[in-house]
């Protein structure tokens, strides 16, 4: 069996680890990891694992229900833009923030806030969320 | 990349149906997806004043296979729009597909390979096919149908951890913009009121858009004497705060269709032709934008590349549509393409000059919301809508003087950046 990238980033996080690939040519990362570095298009990269420190830039939300399955449960979720402390940017759920104007104009007036991974487990899934340090 | 035409390609024939729903609207009720897209086809046809056996290719697009059941569509098509027998692609580009279609006609002009050119878009997004019927429609729950759509979405990591499309495509955009102007939520929120007013106002003029009441009338139509209130009620829910539902697309099935020929026999078809001067094309995967919700790469490229290829100046267009499934990410791009300044999409739309009778026209079709989103078919509108301006066919809604030098811009989720520069020769 060949090695899938993107069933090793997912086993990575079943173990609490947020898997990376780095280029040497351009000194950039890839995150999640693809066949090539997403910013040079080198295929020669190497796997590395990252902090989890990032920075909460903007918070918004979803719709309930969400147009996907795995996600009825906790819609509607707020769904946040991150920059990670070694420059990657992502995006993904952000738990203990409600998805209600009050809440999120709160956050949004507070400004940058440093979050930290918190993996959920749904529908057998890992999904990487994050939460308020 | 040498970024020229070699040849002037022009678009002498455009078609568009009504934008609705095939069970419900009047104008496509009880068509089939091979009717709509034929009468969209044949509109454009007779407009270039070209027969189906005139033509050297036909491409055609659609995006959501799973509403239409309609793969290899060119071939399905070509005894409907009796050009059976020519070269065709069935191709997508998701909701840019017709303009990356026009793109793809110009350049096989340009080529010297084909000299006329029909492209086709249709898209059902509010029905489906029920069970295998040839004829029978059932409407698509709006969970199905972003589903569907998001098949499109980087489907290794996005989707299954927890992607969708309001939040990444609204409210992250619209608080970016908010932070970086230092716009209070409360104004963006007014200004946003005032957009869709402009753009509610554009497809209570137009004859085939999907939702033909003002703004004003809908609040009063549900009790509001001042829609302003009507608009921030229960009625006007938020999608993804800060952005209520009010500012997105409005789902529909719909078809559009254009015929490209050389610059040089364009006279022959039309006595108004409009040149293709320039595109820009450029695509990404998820994440569309790096710290900055509202500053795009794609779009930069795409916006300089249509300049560049076109020779043209934003300082040159009379009339901008751009992608405006969301408000806000479409206002970004006006800001970005120069047609109105950095930082004061706010301030135009609560002044107005962003109406049909505005200094600064955009959507006069009503855009997303009020014209309605037919995902592939949604491109081809855009670019009908212009070359009906152009003209001086746009009726009630029309910008006076006729706009000479249009863009158009659209997203095809996801995501394509898609930039036309057209101009009335
Ligand atoms: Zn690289």
């Amino acid at each position: 069996m060949a090695d899938s990238i993107i069933k090793r980033y997912y086993d990575g996080l079943a173990e609490g680890k947020l898997l990376a690939t780095h280029c040497d040519f351009c000194d950039a990362y890839t995150f999640p990891p693809t066949t090539a570095c997403e910013h040079c298009g080198n295929p020669d990269v190497e796997w590395v694992e990252l902090s989890g420190k990032g920075t909460l830039l903007f918070a918004s939300h979803g719709a309930a229900p969400p147009p996907n399955a795995r996600f009825v449960d906790i819609a509607p979720y707020t769904y946040g833009h991150i920059v990670l402390a070694e420059g990657p940017v992502v995006q993904g759920i952000i738990t203990g923030v409600k998805a209600e104007p009050e809440e999120l104009q709160a956050l949004f007036e507070r400004g940058p806030v440093p979050v930290e991974p918190d993996i959920l487990t749904l529908m057998g899934l890992k999904v990487l969320a994050w939460k308020l340090v | 990349m040498r970024g020229k035409l070699k040849e002037g390609a022009s678009i002498v024939g455009v078609g568009c149906t009504r934008f609705g729903d095939l069970l419900e609207t009047p104008e496509i009720k009880g068509l089939s997806m091979q009717e709509l897209a034929a009468m969209a086809a044949q509109e454009a046809m007779e407009d270039a004043n070209i027969s189906p056996q005139e033509l050297d290719a036909v491409f055609v697009g659609h995006a959501m296979v799973h509403s239409t059941q309609l793969p290899g569509t060119y071939s399905q098509l070509s005894k409907w729009i009796g050009a059976q027998f020519k070269a065709g692609v069935h191709f997508e580009a998701q909701c840019s597909t017709t303009n990356v279609g026009a793109a793809m006609a110009a350049m096989a002009i340009a080529s010297g390979v084909y000299e006329k050119v029909l492209v086709v878009g249709l898209e059902a997004t509010r029905t489906r096919v029920k069970d295998m019927s040839p004829y029978e429609r059932v409407p698509i729950s709006t969970e199905e149908a972003w589903a569907w759509t998001d098949y499109a979405v980087n489907q290794a990591y996005s989707v299954p951890q927890g992607y969708e499309i309001f939040s990444v495509y609204n409210g992250l955009v619209a608080l970016g913009y908010c932070r970086k102007y230092g716009i209070a939520i409360e104004d963006y929120d007014r200004a946003m009121f005032e957009l869709c007013r402009t753009r509610r106002l554009h497809g209570a003029m137009n004859p085939k858009a999907i939702l033909q009441e003002t703004l004003e009338d809908e609040a009063a139509r549900l009790g509001f004497s001042d829609p302003w209130e009507f608009w921030k009620s229960r009625f006007n829910p938020f999608v993804a705060w800060p952005c209520r539902i009010r500012n997105v697309v409005t789902v529909a099935d719909g078809a559009s269709a254009m015929v490209l020929v050389r610059k040089d026999a364009a006279r022959y078809h039309s006595e108004a032709p409009v040149d293709l001067l320039g595109f820009g094309i450029a695509y990404s995967d998820l994440p569309w934008y790096d710290k900055d919700p509202s500053l795009w790469p794609i779009d930069r490229l795409a916006w300089q590349r249509a300049y560049q290829m076109s020779g043209v100046s934003p300082r040159e267009l009379d009339y901008l549509h751009t992608h405006d499934c969301s408000n806000i990410v479409g206002m970004c791009n006006a800001e970005l393409s120069g047609y109105i300044p950095e930082g004061k999409w706010t301030q135009y739309a609560r002044d107005g000059r962003l109406r049909y009778d505005g200094d600064r026209p955009m959507s006069t079709h009503g855009g997303r919301h009020a014209f309605g989103h037919a995902w592939a078919a949604s491109a081809g509108a855009d670019t009908y809508e212009a070359v009906l301006q152009m003209r001086g066919e746009a009726g009630r809604r029309q910008i006076r003087p006729w706009p000479e030098t249009c863009a158009i811009h659209t997203h095809g989720y996801a995501m394509i950046s898609t930039v036309l520069i057209l101009r009335r020769c």
